[in-house]
């Protein structure tokens, strides 16, 4: 018979309570950085606002700068202050920062060092060893923070790592890094964050597609002409050159976001909402993913033009480009995924800095009706169903549909019905890190990329990168602004269609 | 986070109908059209259905302002006044928000519903109601639970939600008699969430203690029937306070420390749950 301790605790049924979190530390790598101003500390300060943090919860900010406990308790504040989505309350703020403490990494030698610093944490915070590991630092630095990690592990709690993008510079360095964690950690202890997976819209495709009797039969090759996906930002590399010279928008965007939006898109629905089912879907298909040959890769780089009226120079002339830079800030391309859903159905996926406005959607093109039964004046101009859905921003869906024109005769255009996710929702989106910093707490993956997940994404693109060694484009060839090079249209246009104007 | 004002689009009139209603909502909305002549969207999740008897009107009017912004929905108050002359008289408004570039508009429409026109409450609503989206009731005060108007309402409503520390004596044993036919929620049991949170953190050492709870009627009467459904013992009767506290083996147990939350953002949170609680039924049986 089993013992009252062992049984599940009946008091806790239907409590708002399962997604509270164990006591744990949070340490931050990279504390002093711009993410954790801008993002990490706003979204803790919001999941205090909401109680959604556990009690005793501990943040450690580590880095390489010279400071104390309340310096970074007091540029913290400033951050959420700034930056976070709710209102300041001291009575939010005052238990969160009550557990905020701060290392300096490189001061360690002379000092104490992180591991005793977090035992002694435990035992005054009574965190039970629970710890999560941010690392809010480039790839390069992961390698020394994970050692230094790994000889503080904590063998009384559980131990997880949320390693920020980018995950490695190409496969064989992915493929080195997961190598690396994984001598010291296992899988379901390593959380690769993308961001885009936290947004609530992207999730809502999800919902959008497992929820919905209505989409799901007609999700398929028999009747989606083709898809696209965009992801366009009208900003530029704000100050980021050393590391955008490097990646280019083929590594800062392809690889990571716009895939995972192409896998979610394309997946099969999975047999339930766990981690691995939900990736396990979605490896399959970066797996079933068509290299795609050079005539179906499109960069760009953006040169001078105007963006909302303002002149802005071009890439080249960004503090800290190369006058001759190579660097893509545009890439398009038509992806066919390889399987009994897709095949032959392209997937046309476009993504660059300084286009005309910032744009992430996915549109998915309906095949247009076999044989509509009205004189070809009545459909002139009336283009296919498109049902576009807006990740950001105006988070949403709109479904384009022919209509009659109200009147004598027969004359259908094109109308929009409009589903606008903050008008139906008034909570206010939560912002992805909120969702993922909570979710690793918690313990659950879902939202987290996978390492086979990962490997997939970087053989795509090493495949793409390898064709582009072989010939050299004038660059640039897009002014800020606009929607990218000619050819991106041309790419559509060979196959008789056109980019979406949304 | 600033909540912008709502522009306001607004009509009255004494001894309508519910095809009067209609066209005046549809020509509110064509008035709340934006530059470009369009009608704003009229975005709904549910038709929100209020039964306030006059002596909570000026209550109700408070939690509810500011809820259209919350929860974009039609909001019919039903204003029973059977003492007076027979007739419905209405206040129409249509209120638009702005959404990014967007705005949004809800609407609220009161009825006093005089004399005889307060006996079949159904009839009125059924042809207000947004087709196709769920339909809460907000019932203000006591219900009246053998009486015709609350077992036609209840009826119409995928969810209904009391406070039953409104009420004058303990009834929750009639409520129990609808929790076959619609779901229910409770105010009163979602004021008891952080007690409830703080006690299920004492498991399993709570399993074998005595439990003395004191409290307002209805909080501690639901929380001690919610003790006596999960761990399947009787406890002693609740000793009547003003706040709620609970010893354990004759120990006071430190209340929960997190903010009160309003009564708007009580019954906000209740609007956002459609299915049934069998934790509240069992407890709202057992207490």
């Amino acid at each position: 018979m089993s013992s009252t301790t062992e049984q599940a605790n009946p008091l806790a049924e239907g409590l708002p309570i399962r997604r509270r979190p164990e006591p744990c530390t949070l340490v931050i790598f990279g504390a002093s950085g711009d993410l954790t101003e801008r993002k990490l500390m706003p979204a803790l300060y919001s999941l205090a606002f909401r109680r959604l943090l556990p009690d005793r919860f501990t943040i450690v900010g580590a880095a390489r700068s010279e400071g104390s406990d309340d310096w970074f308790r007091q540029a913290m504040k400033e951050a959420v202050k700034r930056f976070a989505r709710d209102e300041f309350r001291q009575e939010v703020w005052e238990p969160l920062e009550a557990g905020m403490r701060y290392v300096q990494l490189d001061a360690e030698d002379t000092g104490e060092s992180l591991a005793s610093r977090l035992e002694r944490i435990d035992e005054e915070r009574g965190s039970s060893g629970n710890r999560l590991y941010y690392f809010a630092v480039p790839p390069n630095a992961i390698g020394p923070l994970l050692e230094k990690v790994a000889e503080g592990r904590s063998d009384t709690g559980w131990n997880r790592l949320i390693i920020e993008k980018p995950f490695g510079h190409d496969l064989a360095s992915a493929k080195d890094l997961n190598t690396l964690i994984g001598e010291h950690f296992s899988e379901r202890e390593i959380f690769r964050i993308d961001h885009y997976l936290g947004k609530e819209t992207v999730q809502n495709l999800l919902a959008l597609r497992f929820a919905n009797g209505i989409f799901e039969p007609i999700w398929n090759r028999q009747f989606i002409d083709h898809v696209q996906i965009t992801v366009a930002e009208s900003i530029g590399i704000e100050g980021r050159a050393g590391f955008y010279e490097q990646a280019g928008a083929i590594r800062d965007i392809f690889q990571n976001h716009l895939l995972q939006l192409l896998a979610i898109t394309a997946m099969e629905p999975p047999s339930d909402f766990t981690a691995d089912s939900v990736r396990n879907e979605k490896v399959k298909v970066l797996h079933s993913l068509h290299t795609p040959g050079p005539k179906s890769v499109v960069r760009g780089q953006y040169g001078r033009g105007f963006v909302e009226g303002v002149e802005v120079p071009g890439y080249r002339e960004e503090e800290g480009v190369a006058p001759e830079s190579t660097t893509e800030t545009f890439v398009a391309a038509k992806l066919y995924v390889d399987n009994w859903r897709w095949a032959d159905t392209p997937f046309y996926v476009r993504m660059g800095k300084r286009l005309a406005r910032r744009e992430t959607t996915i549109a998915i093109q309906f095949k247009r009706a076999p044989h509509p039964p009205f004189e070809e004046t009545a459909v002139e101009g009336l283009r296919p169903n498109v049902l576009l859905i807006h990740v950001q921003p105006d988070e949403g869906l709109s479904l384009a549909i022919g209509a009659k024109v109200p009147g004598q005769g027969m004359s259908i255009r094109n109308v929009h019905m409009d589903f606008l996710y903050g008008s139906a929702f008034r909570h206010g989106l939560p912002e992805a890190y909120e969702r993922l910093i909570l979710d690793a707490l918690l313990g659950d993956a879902t939202l987290f990329t996978r390492s086979d997940e990962i490997e997939e994404q970087w053989a795509i693109v090493d495949a793409i990168i390898a064709a582009w060694q072989r010939d050299r484009i004038a660059f640039p060839n897009y002014p800020a602004g606009s929607w990218g090079p000619p050819s991106a249209d041309e790419l559509l246009a060979r196959d008789g269609r056109s980019w979406g104007r949304h | 986070m600033t909540v912008p004002a709502p522009a306001l689009f607004d009509w009255s009139g004494r001894e309508v109908s519910i095809a009067q209603i209609d066209s005046e909502l549809g020509r509110l909305r064509r008035d709340s059209a934006g530059e470009d002549g369009n009608p704003h969207q009229r975005t709904s999740v549910m038709t929100h259905v209020a039964w306030v008897p006059p002596e909570w009107l000026d209550a109700a009017e408070r939690v509810l302002a500011g809820m259209a912004e919350r929860h974009p929905s039609r909001t019919v108050i039903l204003v029973p006044r059977p003492a007076e002359e027979g007739g419905i008289d209405a206040e129409i408004s249509v209120r638009c928000f702005p959404i990014g570039e967007s705005t949004v508009c809800g609407e609220v429409i009161e009825l006093a519903l005089r004399g005889n026109r307060a006996l079949a409450p159904a009839s009125i609503v059924l042809p207000l109601v947004i087709s196709d989206l769920p339909v809460f009731l907000r019932w203000r005060g006591e219900p009246s639970f053998r009486e015709s108007q609350w077992q036609q309402l209840v009826e119409v409503a995928d969810r209904v939600i009391v406070d039953s520390s409104e009420w004058a004596a303990p009834r929750h044993a009639e409520l129990v008699e609808v929790f076959d036919r619609t779901a229910v929620s409770d105010i009163a049991w979602a004021r008891t969430d952080d007690w409830r949170i703080a006690l299920a953190a004492r498991w399993p050492a709570i399993a074998g203690q005595q439990i003395a709870i004191r409290g307002p009627r209805a909080e501690g009467s639901l929380l001690r029937g919610w003790l006596q459904s999960r761990l399947e013992r009787t406890l002693p009767a609740v000793e009547p306070a003003g706040e709620v506290g609970v010893l354990l083996d004759g120990e006071e147990v430190a209340p929960p420390q997190d903010q009160p939350r309003s009564p708007s953002d009580l019954l906000s949170d209740e609007l956002d749950h459609l299915g049934r609680d069998p934790v509240y039924e069992a407890a709202a049986s057992a207490s």
